[in-house]
C-alpha cells in the first residue's frame, strides 16, 4: 500500500457511502482526528542547497528521521530552517522519496555511499521502487563479493571449514581443483594421463621403420605392441580408479551416471574392458578394431579441464535446431542439384554420375567450394548446371551460419540475463508478497489488538513488520476504519490464511447456520455496565496467548476463539445474562454462536483512558445491538 | 565471408528500424488543466485551502490531470489488498464520472466528493441511489443489485470469516429488497430508497461518518 495515494484516502473514505445503504452491520464509529497542525513549508538546508517541501510531505514517514522529531536535532535556529551536512546530490533521490512514495536509485552514485546516505536519513533499501530494485541489487552484490575477495585474499590460509563429511570433502575436491593441493595433483596426473593416452592412440598407427627382414612397413603399434598395451592398460586403470571414486563421492549418484561427463568416462574405457574380454575370438576382430576407435573419445574428458570446451558444448546443443535448420535446407539442396547433374550427365558416356546417390558427392564438394575434381560434368548442361549449383552453395551455406552465429550470442547474453533475473525474481516476489500480505496482516494485527487511535507507537509498531517503512499513524488508523468499514457492510471479517485454511476444514464438518442478525435488544444499561468495565480490562480474553497485555478493544481472532466450544473465561460468566440465554439456542453449534456474541464492536477508539462512563454508553446504545449468529 | 558480415548489420539495422514508428504513433496522453480556484469554490462546498489540498493529492497520482479508469482501478485497488476492487472501483468510476467521456476530472472528482463530504442526507442518499442504478434508468432492479453487492464483495477477498459462500450476496440482496421494495414490484425506485434509507436510523447514523475527512 503506497503512502503515495495516502492523498486519495479521503476519497475512498467517502465513497464509503455508498456502501452504508447495503450494510448488514452498523458501522464503526470513525477514528478520532489528530488535531492537524497548520502545514507549512519547510526549509531543507543540504550543504548549501535548499529544499522545500510541505511538512505533511515530511510526516507521510514517521519512521524516518525526516518524518519524526529526529529532524529537531537538526535545526539552526538563526537562519529558520533544517542544515543537514550531508551529500546534497543524494538527497535529492531522498526527498523525491517522500514526494512521490518511490525510491530510485541513481546509478552513477557509488553504492556504498547511496546506502550511507539512507542509512542517515533512517529510510530502508528494500523499499527501492522496481525500476531501480535490479540495479541495485546487482551493484550491492558486487560490492559484498568484492569484499569478500579482499577477506578471503588476507586470511586465505586459516581458512578452516567446519565439518564436511569426507565424502563431501572429496567431491568437492573433484569439482574445484584449486581447493586443495591434493585435488590440484589429481586434477594435473589425470590431465596427463588423458594427453597420453590420445597421443599414444595417434603414435601406434604411425608407420615405424621395419626391421631388417621386414617387407612391409608396421605401424608402431604392432611392433612395440607389448609397450603400448601397457601404457594403455595403465591409463585405463587411472580413469577407472577416478570415475569409482567420483561414482562414490558424487552427492546424487544417479544423477552423476546420468551426466554427460560420466557417459564421456565409461565410454572411454569400456573399449579396453570389451577387449580384454574378447582377444581370442576371430570372428568379432573386426568389431573390435572398430571399438577402438571409441577410444578417441577420451579426448572429450579434457572438458572437464577446459571451461571454454563445455561453453561450447552447451551452445551447440542449445543451437540444435539452428544446426537442424542448415542440416536440413543443405540436404534440400543436394537432393535437387544432384538429381539435375544425373540426369543431365546421362547422356555422356562414361561418366562418372552413375547415380543420383553418386552425384550427392559431386554436389556437396561443390556447394561447398572444395572442388576435388574427382568428378566433373563434361556436357554443357552439366557445366551450366554444375556452375549454378556452386554458386547456390555458397548461398545456402552463407545464409544460415550467421543466424548460428547471432543465435549464439543471442542465447548466451539471454542465458546470462535469465539467470540473473531468475535469481531475482524469487527475491522480487517474495517482496512484492510481503509489502501486500504486510498491508493486509497489518489491519489484521491491528485487529487482533483492538482499534487504538491513541496508543499508536506499541500499536504501529506491532500492526505489520512489513517491509515498508511506517506510514502515518492517522494514515493507518483511518484506513484501517475503512476496512472495518467494509467489513460491517458484508458481515464478514478479514482473516489471514492460515485461519482460513482451517476454517475451510472445520466448515466442511459442521454445517453453520445462516441466520443473520437475530438482533437482540437487551438491556442497553446491562450493557453498558459490563461494557464499559470491558473497556479497562483485556476484555474477552477467551484466547490468552493472543492478546497482549492492557488492551483495549473487542474484536477477537476468531480463529481461536472457534476451537474452543465454550469461553471459559470470568469475564465471559460475569455477562448479562441476557447473552448467556442466546447461548443454549444453537447448541450444536455453539462455535459460531460464541464467535457471534464476541464481534461486538465497543466503542474503544474515542474513550480515552479515563473512560468517560458518559460517552460510552450512547455509542453502545446504538451501535452494540447486534448480535449476530454468523 | 563478406556476404555473411552484410547479412548481420543488415539484419542488425531492420530490428532498430521497428521501434522508431512505433514510438511515433504514441501520442502524448491527453491534458486537462481545471477551472479555476474561485469557480470551484462557488460550485462546491469545499473551502480553498481544501480545495488546494484535494487538488495537490489529485495532480500527484494523475500528473495529466483527468483519470482514467485503469488508473483509478490501480489506485482504489490499493486500499483493498486482500480483495479484488476492480469492479466496485469501475462502478464507481461511473458514478464520478458524471458526464460519461470516459475520464474523470477534477471537477468532476471535487463535485462528487463535495456532495459525499459536504452534501445533505438527501443528497448523499440520491448519489448512493445513482451508484447502485447502473444504467441510470431510475430504477435499481435485483440483477443491479446483485453486481453492487458482488462486487463489494470480491472486495473481500477470499480469506474471511465466514468464509464466503455463493448464496451470500443473493441473500444480502434479497434482505435489502425486503427492506427497500415497499410494492414489491421488483423494482426499487429512487422515492422508494429514500423514504426507506430516512427512516433507517442506522443508516442515518452512517450517512455522518465521515464528515470530517478532509
Amino acid at each position: 500500500m503506497a503512502a503515495g495515494v495516502a492523498a486519495w484516502l479521503p476519497f475512498a473514505r467517502a465513497a464509503a457511502i455508498g456502501w452504508m445503504p447495503v450494510a448488514s452491520a452498523p458501522m464503526p464509529p470513525p477514528p478520532r482526528e489528530k488535531r492537524r497542525g497548520q502545514d507549512g513549508l519547510i526549509i531543507l538546508n543540504v550543504s548549501g542547497t535548499r529544499f522545500q517541501t510541505w511538512r505533511n510531505t515530511l510526516e507521510r514517514y514517521p519512521d524516518t528521521l525526516l518524518g519524526s522529531t529526529e529532524r529537531d536535532f537538526f535545526f539552526h535556529e538563526e537562519t529558520n530552517e533544517y542544515f543537514f551536512d550531508r551529500d546534497p546530490d543524494i538527497f535529492r533521490h531522498i526527498l523525491n522519496f517522500y514526494r512521490t512514495g518511490k525510491l530510485h536509485y541513481p546509478r552513477h552514485e557509488c553504492i556504498s555511499a547511496y546506502d550511507e546516505e539512507l542509512a542517515f536519513f533512517g529510510i530502508i533499501p528494500e523499499i527501492i521502487g522496481d525500476c531501480c530494485y535490479e540495479e541495485y541489487k546487482d551493484r550491492r552484490r558486487e560490492n559484498t563479493e568484492r569484499i569478500q575477495d579482499d577477506e578471503e585474499n588476507e586470511n586465505n590460509k586459516d581458512l578452516v571449514l567446519p565439518e564436511l563429511s569426507f565424502r563431501e570433502s572429496m567431491w568437492r575436491a573433484f569439482e574445484n581443483p584449486h581447493t586443495s593441493t591434493m585435488a590440484l595433483v589429481f586434477y594435473y596426473v589425470t590431465g596427463f594421463f588423458i594427453a597420453v593416452s590420445v597421443m599414444a592412440n595417434v603414435v601406434e598407427t604411425v608407420p615405424c621403420s621395419s626391421g631388417p627382414n621386414r617387407a612391409k612397413e608396421v605401424s608402431c603399434g604392432e611392433r612395440y605392441a607389448l609397450a603400448f598395451f601397457c601404457l594403455d592398460t595403465a591409463c585405463v586403470m587411472i580413469f577407472t580408479v577416478e570415475y569409482l571414486l567420483r561414482l562414490i563421492a558424487a552427492p546424487s549418484r544417479y544423477k552423476f551416471v546420468k551426466s554427460v561427463m560420466s557417459i564421456i568416462d565409461v565410454v572411454a574405457i569400456m573399449p579396453y574392458y570389451i577387449g580384454l574380454v574378447m582377444t581370442d575370438n576371430e570372428d568379432v576382430s573386426g568389431a573390435f578394431v572398430t571399438l577402438r576407435v571409441f577410444r578417441v573419445f577420451r579426448i572429450f574428458k579434457f572438458s572437464r579441464h577446459s571451461a571454454g570446451l563445455r561453453i561450447l558444448g552447451y551452445t551447440l546443443k542449445s543451437c540444435a535446431s539452428e544446426l537442424g535448420f542448415l542440416l536440413f535446407s543443405l540436404t534440400m539442396a543436394i537432393i535437387i542439384f544432384a538429381t539435375v547433374m544425373f540426369y543431365a550427365e546421362k547422356s555422356s558416356s562414361a561418366s562418372k554420375f552413375t547415380s543420383i546417390p553418386a552425384a550427392f558427392w559431386y554436389t556437396i564438394v561443390t556447394m561447398t567450394t572444395l572442388g576435388y575434381g574427382d568428378m566433373v560434368p563434361k556436357t554443357i548442361m552439366g557445366k551450366i548446371f554444375g556452375s549454378v549449383c556452386s554458386l547456390s552453395g555458397v548461398l545456402v551455406i552463407a545464409l544460415p551460419v550467421p543466424v548460428i552465429v547471432s543465435n549464439f550470442s543471442r542465447i548466451y547474453h539471454q542465458s546470462q540475463r535469465a539467470e540473473k533475473r531468475r535469481a531475482q525474481k524469487k527475491t522480487r516476489l517474495a517482496r512484492i508478497r510481503a509489502t501486500k500480505s504486510g498491508g493486509a496482516n497489518a489491519y489484521l494485527q491491528y485487529k487482533r489488538n483492538g482499534m487504538l487511535a491513541d496508543a499508536e507507537e506499541e500499536a504501529s509498531k506491532e500492526a505489520g513488520k512489513s517491509l515498508v517503512c511506517k506510514i502515518n499513524p492517522t494514515f493507518e488508523t483511518q484506513h484501517h476504519h475503512l476496512l472495518h468499514c467494509l467489513e460491517k457492510t458484508t458481515n464478514h471479517e478479514f482473516v489471514d490464511e492460515q485461519t482460513y485454511e482451517t476454517n475451510c476444514m472445520e466448515v466442511s464438518l459442521t454445517k453453520p447456520s445462516m441466520s443473520r442478525s437475530s438482533s437482540l435488544s437487551s438491556s442497553p444499561h446491562g450493557l453498558s455496565s459490563c461494557c464499559t468495565r470491558r473497556n479497562k480490562r483485556k476484555s474477552f480474553s477467551v484466547s490468552n496467548s493472543n492478546m497482549v497485555g492492557g488492551r483495549r478493544g473487542s474484536i477477537q481472532e476468531l480463529s481461536t476463539i472457534q476451537i474452543r466450544e465454550r469461553p471459559m473465561s470470568n469475564s465471559r460468566s460475569s455477562l448479562n445474562a441476557k447473552f448467556e440465554e442466546t447461548l443454549p439456542l444453537n447448541s450444536e453449534e455453539q462455535s459460531y454462536i460464541t464467535a457471534a456474541v464476541i464481534s461486538m464492536p465497543t466503542p474503544p477508539v474515542t474513550t480515552p483512558e479515563g473512560g468517560d462512563s458518559a460517552s460510552s454508553p450512547d455509542f453502545l446504545q446504538s451501535n452494540i445491538v447486534r448480535v449476530s449468529a454468523l | 565471408m563478406p556476404p555473411a558480415s552484410m547479412l548481420i548489420i543488415l539484419e542488425l539495422f531492420c530490428s532498430s528500424c521497428k521501434d522508431s514508428v512505433e514510438d511515433e504513433l504514441e501520442l502524448s496522453a491527453a491534458r486537462h488543466r481545471p477551472e479555476a480556484l474561485e469557480q470551484l469554490e462557488a460550485q462546491t462546498r469545499f473551502s480553498r485551502k481544501e480545495l488546494q489540498i484535494l487538488y495537490r493529492g489529485f495532480k500527484n497520482e494523475c500528473p495529466s490531470g483527468v483519470v482514467n479508469e485503469d488508473t483509478f482501478k490501480e489506485i482504489y485497488s490499493q486500499f483493498f489488498p486482500q480483495g479484488d476492487a476492480s469492479t466496485y472501483a469501475h462502478f464507481l468510476f461511473d458514478a464520478f464520472d458524471t458526464d460519461h467521456n470516459g475520464s474523470v476530472s477534477f471537477e468532476d472528482f471535487v463535485m462528487g466528493l463535495s456532495i459525499l463530504l459536504r452534501g445533505t442526507v438527501q443528497e448523499k442518499l440520491n448519489w448512493a441511489f445513482n451508484l447502485y442504478d447502473i444504467n441510470k434508468d431510475g430504477y435499481i432492479t435485483k440483477e443491479e443489485m446483485l453486481d453492487i453487492i458482488k462486487s463489494i464483495y470480491d472486495m473481500m477477498g477470499k480469506c474471511t470469516y465466514p468464509t464466503l459462500k455463493e448464496e451470500t450476496p443473493r441473500q444480502h440482496v434479497e434482505i435489502f429488497f425486503q427492506k427497500m421494495d415497499k410494492n414489491r414490484d421488483g423494482v426499487v425506485t429512487i422515492d422508494e430508497f429514500i423514504d426507506c434509507c430516512q427512516n433507517d436510523e442506522n443508516i442515518m447514523k452512517s450517512m455522518q461518518l465521515f464528515e470530517n475527512v478532509i
